[in-house]
């Protein structure tokens, strides 16, 4: 492959990569949505028959918590106001999700710190361990370079020549 | 035949205990007649336990509502189908029938393992009759089956109507012989902590009961999720319910198992980390049938809570401290033998790949308790609903298929970026490919966006692989092309069959990308003759039908439905009107199709007026995700089968414990 071509390719792959990472941030336009949606979502059903929220929950209190909410939007309230309504009667439990606040962002933060951590330590590690080990040795790429086979067809080629020592 | 159950109980209690003290002793003292003994003690149990569960399912088919249990989950018109469920359909019976499919499991590994693996088998019996020893304490003195009434009703309560499903039939035994089956491995490292014998023949020989219990444990998952969609009436799947979570939790720990094995077999590395995993997924496990019968953490599946919580608290612990305790003995011995060349190597790609797996599963596992320990920290009970989940697990699952893409693709050691960039043009090709022309198509939906081309990639990925490798195989042996493709797939099972499981779960992703990124619901208030619409559909109702069996009575609304102008089928949904006095269930209708579900309730009914309200929901791609079970279902027996050089590395692994077991 020449150089221009591999870079174009290194440029592709990395903004895949990006796009895959970052795509929670970007909006998402579910059909339907709106405040009336976005608010059920944020409450939880209390109906004590499911896990569900709201907008999913298909029982009677459901339905009359989602007629509660239309009345109040239509009569001005803004989609906090009337979460904070919910909250300040039902407490805190209504809540489809902890708040990004206070001692509940820890809830938000670990899985991600933790995966953080790990990441971080894999890479110690692999240093560590590339410190120590056999890394002066050629990998099996650079070993089969002078080969006129194509990249793809050398890795399988190698694997299939195992696989039928490994059977006979 | 009740006091003849509890009397099986209470001996298959001191078979057990005498498995354990007889292999143990045996494993100590070297003593082949006392290990001999110990193995044949599991046998006993299993019988023993097995004529409990003849008893108890005899007392509920014959309706002897004089036992609390059968009258608390059974009655007399409740379908011959639903009386052998009724068995788990409560605590006592469940955990009898955990202990059966452990005891069970365990009378086949003694019988395979006969004149095999004889230095690892006395700690192996002793850890799986241990288990069985905990849980038959639970069921002879906590959660007993054969209790008594002093007065008996003429009829019983019969079964949760939620729980009158076929799924609801199947789920349980899914899971439990999912859940279950990690035991085995985790008895097998146990064993090998134990004794020393760290080779790789403990994973070797239990490689296929962890595939197999990976696979049961999925299927059990995807068919709590059909059940929830069939039966629950909200038009979804997963509701990130405590008692899913901890089914999902094990499954995703055991799945970074089954990838970082590999590196252990091919380079004998991450040895520590494997057996972490394997005993981290047995406890997770264990927590999680805490989690289900406990009660720690209300949930839907609260018919099942009772106050054994703490002796499984009690039991999780002392499995941690032997547990944790021979890993930390062992480290020294288990010290890799080959080490990392490079950063951009398979390797390293599966320790990413875990690492984002175990961090799912610590995600999950985080959300499910954050709530006990909001309560604990703060004094306020807080909830951790789904969309908590949702948005922690999107990112997570974007990178898990970005590995998934391209790890095949990477060499062992170590891959130059210009080889790796020369064999993921393609896949990756394709991938940009399907998301522009979803673009072009209309598609907005960042997520939805990212994530079919990604599962593209990914697809993209795994066709080039049988296409790279059936062109390498037929220059290598001169087969023609399916020849080369059927002799690929046939010497490197587990390789192949990974690659189907990979598309299994891509079309899993696909169905819950479609079903909740483009999702489309209406209500509607209707008098006979009158339509509402639904994305391309209108519905239009007809009358109403009533339907009347033994058990039940079925009052529903029947609805045509019409596309474009056209009559294309009829739907009743309803709601079910269970004799035996239980509330009533909702019984959905559901017209499927590849490209997506019609999914109506029956939510009121208004008799005096004649008017029903209905609830519809339009589920794009839905279907797809049963196919993905079905597909990672095929691929996961494909893999399981045995290969030529799985044989021999066998007989090798056998020759070698024998002479080992010889000299010592």
């Amino acid at each position: 492959m020449r150089p221009r071509s591999l870079r174009r390719a290194a440029v592709a792959l990395a903004a895949f990569v990006s796009l895959a990472a970052l795509s929670p941030a970007i909006p998402a336009r579910a059909a339907g949505a709106g405040i009336q949606q976005e608010v059920e979502g944020r409450l939880m059903c209390h109906c004590g028959c499911s896990n569900l929220t709201i907008r999913d929950c298909a029982c009677g209190t459901a339905a009359g918590i989602k007629a509660d909410i239309a009345a109040r939007l239509a009569a001005g309230q803004t989609a906090d106001q009337v979460v904070a309504a919910y909250v300040s009667n039902h407490g805190e439990q209504i809540r489809s999700a902890p708040v990004r606040s206070g001692f509940n962002l820890v809830a938000w933060i670990m899985p991600f710190a933790a995966i953080l951590a790990g990441g971080v330590m894999i890479v110690g590690l692999t240093r560590r361990w590339r410190g120590r080990g056999v890394a002066a040795l050629p990998g099996p790429d650079t070993l089969a370079g002078g080969a006129t086979a194509a990249p793809a067809d050398r890795d399988a080629l190698d694997r299939i020549a195992r696989e039928i020592r490994d059977t006979l | 035949m009740a006091e003849f159950g509890t009397l099986c109980l209470l001996l298959g209690l001191a078979t057990a205990g005498w498995a354990v003290v007889a292999s143990f002793n045996g494993w100590l003292d070297r003593s082949g007649a006392l290990v001999l003994s110990g193995e044949r003690a599991i046998y006993a149990t299993w019988g023993l336990v097995a004529l409990a569960i003849g008893c108890l399912e005899y007392l509920i088919f014959t309706d002897r509502f004089d036992i609390e249990y059968v009258a608390s989950y059974s009655n007399r018109a409740l379908p011959a189908m639903y009386k052998v469920s009724a068995l788990w359909a409560g605590q006592a019976g469940s955990i009898l029938f955990w202990l059966f499919v452990l005891c069970s499991y365990a009378a086949v590994v003694v019988a395979m393992n006969r004149r095999r693996n004889r230095p690892l088998m006395p700690v192996v019996v002793t850890t799986l009759s241990s288990i069985a020893l905990f849980f038959l304490l639970l069921v002879n003195f906590m959660a007993r089956p054969f209790v008594g009434l002093s007065q008996v009703p003429i009829d019983g309560l019969g079964m949760n109507p939620q729980l009158q499903n076929p799924f609801m039939a199947i789920h349980p035994p899914a899971l439990y012989t999912g859940y279950v089956g990690l035991t085995i491995p985790f008895a097998f490292a146990i064993a090998a902590l134990a004794t020393g014998q760290l080779s790789d023949t403990w994973f070797r020989t239990t490689r296929r009961f962890t595939i197999l219990s990976w696979f049961v444990l999925g299927t059990g998952i995807l068919l709590g999720g059909w059940w929830a969609y069939v039966e629950l009436g909200w038009g979804g799947y997963w509701a990130w319910d405590p008692v899913e979570n901890a089914s999902l939790i094990p499954w995703l720990t055991a799945t970074a198992f089954l990838h970082s094995v590999m590196i252990e077999e091919r380079k004998r590395m991450l040895r520590v980390w494997n057996m972490s995993l394997v005993i981290m997924t047995f406890l997770l496990s264990i927590l999680g049938t805490f989690i289900t019968r406990s009660g720690v953490i209300s949930s839907v599946h609260s018919f099942t809570r009772s106050d054994i919580g703490p002796m499984f608290a009690g039991f999780l612990g002392v499995s941690v401290i032997v547990s944790v305790g021979l890993l930390i003995h062992r480290l020294p011995l288990l010290q890799s033998e080959h080490r990392l060349d490079s950063f951009v190597s398979r390797e390293s790609s599966f320790l990413f790949n875990n690492l984002l797996l175990v961090g799912a599963a610590f995600a999950v596992l985080w959300g499910t308790i954050f709530p006990i320990i909001s309560e604990a920290v703060r004094g306020v009970k807080i909830t951790v609903g789904p969309p908590f989940f949702n948005e922690i697990m999107v990112p997570i699952t974007f990178g898990l298929l970005t590995l998934s893409a391209i790890c095949p693709m990477i060499a062992w050691r170590r891959a130059t970026p210009h080889r790796l960039i020369d064999k993921v043009r393609i896949p990756l090709g394709t991938g940009i490919l399907a998301a522009a022309v979803l673009f072009a198509a209309g598609m907005r939906d960042g997520y939805a966006l990212v994530a079919f081309s990604l599962c593209a990639f990914v697809v993209a990925t795994t066709v080039m692989e049988f296409f790279w490798g059936t062109r390498a195989r037929m220059k290598a042996t001169g087969e023609p092309a399916l020849g080369a493709l059927w002799s690929l797939v046939d010497r490197n099972k587990r390789r192949y069959g990974g690659f189907i499981v990979h598309v299994g779960v891509m079309l899993i992703i696909v169905g819950i990308t479609g079903s909740s990124a483009f999702k489309q619901e209406a209500t509607a208030v209707l008098a006979r003759g009158e339509s509402f619409g639904l994305g391309r559909f209108a519905l239009r109702f007809e009358d109403i039908v009533s339907r009347d069996d033994p058990n039940q009575e079925f009052l529903g609304a029947r609805l045509a439905v019409i596309e474009g102008g056209r009559q294309v089928g009829t739907l009743e949904p309803g709601q079910n009107f269970y004799k035996a006095g239980q509330d009533p269930s909702s019984e959905i209708a559901i017209r499927s199709t590849l490209r997506e579900d019609l999914y109506l309730i029956l939510s009121g009914f208004d008799p005096q007026a004649g008017k029903v309200t209905l609830k519809a929901y339009l589920n794009p791609l839905i279907a797809w995700i049963w196919i993905g079970g079905g597909v990672l279902i095929l691929g996961s027996w494909f893999a399981m089968l045995p290969d030529l050089r799985d044989r021999r590395r066998e007989a090798e692994a056998r020759l070698s414990a024998a002479e080992s077991y010889a000299t010592s």
